[in-house]
């Protein structure tokens, strides 16, 4: 009895204890990570935009220049992030977000247009599972930089993007894939095609 | 929400995301349990049992208490806790309605409590943001693709007993090297599923 | 010099660590290195071994959670009722894991995402615990901090070692800086896959079996 006693006394200041020490971490913690999560998707939103961040930027850095220079807006029933520069009027850029399915998993991004909503001003795949070293690729900046200043509309006027086999890339709607990742070139080919179309057809 | 279908998730953790293979889970056990073909079935039935269970009811917990709570950092101690007391609770009922299902898996389940794969895979279910639907597949997968996983290596580790595997090499060793030969087997399913 | 240090700490603190600092952090980090030795915590150890700088995270997450519960639990190891011993230990366990994630989510954010689940793993993993059964229950405070300190950095070293392999011919880089250029070096990217970390740890535990000239088994 005495013995039962003494373990449930135990358990209880052990818990008690371990419970403050728990609290006190995660209050003090909790402002952070909050703006972490926060400014993980805003963080690719401007990187997308070609927006200007001044370098090591903290999360509430990061939080202040979107609620200041972005707004959100619907257009044609899509889900438009309009940015306008400290002073502008007129968007100065337009980010949209595409989902779809990767070899692994989820591929999400944030793709930039320019206000003539034809040429790409920047893109960036901010959730990704793709295989290290050849998929995963898409998020490298060699890959990125491909996107830059090319068109959602073919030269003949139809909407439409491609990822083409690295090397095949001709026309204004296409880029160089990845080499020896076919499948996630291929996933994100078709993602990119489908979002071009939407916003070209809507 | 994660729009994955439940199906696909149950196929993807089976085959192409292997909670062993691709995710490092439940190594202790699968080295130390995969002598032979019998005890593997043991081990990874139990653990598939466990770990529907346990993935669904932790679930359950951390969505409509730890939430709703805003004490989503006791996650860990609630998954361990909701493991060890499951694991305890199952093996009682066992021995006292069911000894020959006991004596067949009861010996498994104080292992299971330190498995790493089943914490991974309340683990993953938070992270990937899985419905209840979502978890209870991922669960059954996950297990599922451990029973694969352990039983394969057992078949082979039998035909190894008569071959003369150099000294240095035996043991963890050459079970590694195999086990990376297996696992590069399982990567070509890769695209036969997608998670969307 | 972390021996020495924990010896003045220790004769100011009336002995509690003794004369054994040296020989506890020889055999944590090199004799029975937790790993190749006792085979123990491989499995969350495989899976961030792809990049050095996640390796070293981890191996930093374990020790600091090794040396806390061993030193808390040396503490109570008197108070402690037998009966629900290993329940206190996991508890303790998971106390200082919390910590160290909640510190990764509020100042290592995108760590933190790489880690993933792997942080939260380190409740179940074997040297931590085993550590806490075995030598904190038995030894005074100081000792066991330098214990569980000398296993988590025995840890790491080898979670480094397989680290820098994979890393450099899996993708030509260290700590993110080009080590082997592409101009020369086409990375080998089965190495930054699962069997890459499979086959290194298994070349890496023959290697030093046959070093260390066994025999036996």
């Amino acid at each position: 009895m005495k013995n039962a006693v003494q373990t449930l006394i135990f358990a209880a200041v052990l818990g008690m204890a371990s419970s403050t020490l728990l609290v006190t971490a995660s209050l003090f913690t909790a402002p952070y990570q909050k703006a972490n999560q926060k400014a993980e998707e805003i963080r690719n939103y401007l990187a997308a935009l070609d927006a200007p961040v001044p370098e090591n930027a903290s999360a509430a850095d990061l939080i202040a220049i979107f609620d200041r220079t972005i707004r959100q807006v619907e257009r044609n029933g899509l889900e438009c992030f309009e940015y306008r520069p400290d002073g502008a009027d007129a968007p100065q850029a337009v980010a949209v977000a595409f989902a779809g399915p990767g070899v692994w998993g989820p591929i999400e991004g944030v793709m930039a247009l320019e206000p003539d909503m034809e040429t790409i001003r920047g893109i960036r795949f901010f959730k990704q599972e793709e295989t290290p070293g050849l998929g995963s690729e898409i998020s490298a900046d060699f890959f990125l930089n491909r996107f830059k200043a090319k068109q959602i509309i073919s030269s003949d006027g139809t909407p439409g993007f491609r990822v083409r086999k690295p090397g095949e890339a001709k026309g204004s709607n296409e880029v160089d894939g990845i080499t020896a990742a076919t499948m996630t070139s291929d996933r994100v080919g078709k993602m990119l095609d489908t979002l071009a179309k939407r916003i070209r057809e809507d | 929400m994660n729009p994955t279908s439940p199906m696909v998730i149950l196929v993807a953790s089976i085959l192409t995301n292997n909670i062993l293979l691709a995710g490092f889970l439940g190594m202790c056990s699968f080295l130390a349990c995969s002598t032979k073909i019998e005890t593997a079935v043991g081990l990874g039935t139990a653990v598939t049992f466990v770990m529907v269970c346990t993935t669904t009811l932790n679930y359950l917990l951390y969505h409509y208490v730890l939430v709703p709570l805003e004490l989503e950092f006791l996650a860990f101690i609630l998954f361990i806790a909701v493991i060890a007391g499951f694991v305890q609770l199952v093996e009682m009922v066992m021995e006292r309605f069911s000894p020959k299902l006991y004596h067949a898996l009861g010996i498994f389940l104080p292992l299971i409590t330190v498995n790493c794969a089943i914490l991974g895979a309340a683990l993953f279910m938070v992270i990937r943001n899985y419905n209840g639907i979502q978890s209870a597949a991922f669960g059954l997968g996950g297990g599922l693709g451990f029973l694969l996983a352990i039983v394969l290596m057992a078949g082979l580790r039998e035909k190894m007993g008569y071959s003369n595997v150099p000294a240095p090499l035996r043991g963890t060793a050459v079970l590694m090297l195999i086990t990376g030969v297996i696992a590069m087997t399982f990567m070509g399913f890769a695209g036969m599923i997608t998670m969307q | 010099m972390s021996d020495h240090h924990a010896q003045a700490k220790s004769s100011g603190c009336g002995g509690l660590c003794g004369g054994k600092c040296g020989s506890t952090i020889q055999d944590g980090v090199i004799k029975n290195n937790p790993i190749i030795h006792q085979v123990l915590g491989v499995c969350s150890a495989l899976a961030v071994t792809s990049k050095l700088e996640n390796a070293l995270v981890m191996g930093a997450a374990l020790v600091f959670v090794t040396a806390m519960s061993n030193a808390f639990v040396s503490l109570l190891r008197h108070l402690m009722p037998r009966r629900i011993r290993m329940i206190v230990e996991v508890a303790i366990i998971a106390t200082f894991v919390i910590i160290f994630d909640q510190f990764l989510k509020a100042f290592y954010w995108d760590m933190s995402k790489q880690l993933g689940p792997y942080v939260g793993l380190i409740i179940t993993n074997c040297i931590v615990m085993g550590r806490a059964e075995a030598f904190a229950t038995q030894n005074p405070p100081l000792l066991s901090i330098v214990d569980g300190a000398a296993n988590g950095i025995g840890y790491m070293i080898i979670l480094a070692l397989i680290a820098v392999f994979r890393e450099l011919l899996g993708a030509g880089t260290l700590l993110g800086y080009t080590a082997l250029s592409t101009a020369w070096y086409e990375p080998n990217v089965l190495l930054m896959l699962a069997p890459g970390a499979f086959f290194t740890a298994g070349f890496l535990i023959w290697i030093i079996n046959a070093l260390r000239g066994r025999k036996d088994v």
